[in-house]
């Protein structure tokens, strides 16, 4: 290497040492921590670019800061010493090799901070399960929306199950999903910021204040449940996911009563909600007691007939022959809290966009 | 109207008024101590043993994070009102 410690920089005395155990020092590229700031900038800013391939390191900031030690640094032979300046290390940085070696182990650090970020990702929102709830099509899509509106002539409620898993929502209409929930989230805020504003109350900060109450509100109601699930000491087999699908229709709800009160005035909103309510209800009932209840039969014979269950882990509670076993008429009331409580929230969360102060004449909502 | 940052208030204000019940001052005197030997198998599932058991286990788990989180939401609110 072509040492030529030519370059000026303004820090203090420069001199113009040699280093020949720096070359050997190259593969040792950690810096030494002792660095103290007042060497780093001065040494960078005014120096150019170096003539390529040549090496001119700067010995003055290495020996400014080693007044107590300067036995200690690396002018031993044999011991690769470390780089001591940071102007050392930007010289040395520019080198093709090294530059490759970064670029390596860059890219080698990136790729153990992506695999990190996953597992603590994986963690806490199984991305795995998500993936089983966003798998649908336009078909299943527009047959669920028809079920959720008329639920009244379907026959068949039970989720079908591909050996233990249940099956994806695309093959079966009847399986929770979790795209209809996200996909009314959003036309709800939107909705609720076009009715603001026809009445003349809108702002874009609305649409925030709108999204952010909607999500606060999701986040109670699925607390509220955990809690009475857990309180309550219930056992189901509705998986978090579940229940936060299975709340998540009731946005269709909340929108098709939006647009009757668009249409119709008050009274139309008023209409279209009770009957979407009912028909939510009706829905609601019908599909969770099949999956709150189909567990309940666990306990009482141990046939695992059932594709799920869980329940085998409770045979306690039945040999001492309480009355509410874990219990099936826990999960009634349950199921009977959860169908009443989203007709008030849809009601809730709806009504302010809807109402009209008397006297201001007709008009959709107003 | 419910946002965010109610809904945040709330639960802090919900948590700590959780962890200041405390274990051996005001529990055991009402009869919800938590160490008392008299549950025995059967109590398990019955409600004031579950909802003991989330106090105590709240109580532990959220009592070092609530003292920073608290500290940030005064400092909060005292600067920006």
């Amino acid at each position: 290497m072509n040492f030529n410690a030519s370059r000026n920089g303004p820090s203090g005395a420069i001199r113009k040492a040699k280093r020949v155990s720096d070359v050997a020092a190259m593969g040792t590229p950690a810096p030494n921590p002792a660095f103290s700031p007042t060497a780093y900038s001065p040494g960078y800013a005014p120096t150019g670019p170096p003539p390529p391939y040549q090496e001119s390191f700067q010995l003055d900031a290495n020996q400014d800061f080693n007044t107590h030690a300067p036995a200690d640094f690396g002018f031993a032979g044999g011991f690769p010493s470390p780089m001591t300046s940071p102007a050392q290390i930007s010289s040395m940085l520019q080198q093709p090799v090294v530059q490759d070696m970064a670029i390596q182990y860059g890219n080698q650090l990136a790729a153990q901070g992506k695999e990190a970020v996953q597992r603590e990702l994986h963690k806490f929102v199984p991305v795995s399960r998500l993936r089983y709830y966003f798998a649908v099509d336009t078909r299943y899509v527009i047959r669920k929306l028809m079920l959720i509106v008329f639920p009244y002539t379907h026959k068949e409620w039970m989720v079908k199950y591909d050996q233990d898993t249940p099956v994806q929502p695309r093959y079966d209409i009847n399986a929770p999903d979790l795209y209809i929930p996200s996909m009314g989230y959003v036309t709800y805020v939107l909705l609720a910021g076009f009715m603001l504003g026809l009445q003349h109350r809108f702002s874009p900060e609305q649409i925030g204040i709108q999204a952010s109450s909607a999500l606060a509100y999701i986040i109670f109601e699925m607390l509220l449940y955990l809690v009475t699930l857990y309180v309550t000491n219930t056992s189901t087999s509705l998986k978090t996911l579940d229940l936060l699908a299975y709340s998540g229709y009731k946005y269709t709800v909340m929108i098709s009563s939006l647009l009757a009160g668009l249409l119709a005035g008050r009274t139309g909103y008023y209409c279209g909600l009770l009957y979407s309510s009912c028909a939510l209800s009706y829905f609601l009932v019908k599909t969770l007691r099949l999956q709150l209840l189909s567990g309940s039969q666990g306990p009482e014979q141990p046939s695992y007939g059932f594709p799920n269950p869980p329940y085998a882990a409770n045979p306690y509670s039945d040999a001492w022959d309480k009355p509410t076993p874990g219990g099936t008429k826990r999960r009634v009331y349950f199921l009977l809290f959860v169908a009443i409580t989203q007709p008030l929230l849809c009601w809730w969360l709806t009504y302010h966009l809807v109402a009209s102060p008397p006297g201001e004449g007709a008009g959709p909502a107003r | 109207m419910l946002t965010l940052w109610n809904l945040f208030e709330a639960t802090l204000l919900c948590l700590n008024a959780v962890c200041v019940l405390h274990e051996e001052r005001f529990m055991q005197k009402i009869g919800w101590g938590a160490n008392t030997q008299t549950q025995g198998f059967e109590d398990q599932s019955s409600m004031k043993f579950q909802i003991l058991n989330l106090v105590r286990s709240i109580r532990t788990v959220t009592k070092i994070p609530l003292i920073i989180l608290n500290i940030l939401t005064i400092m909060f609110k005292l600067l920006l009102g």
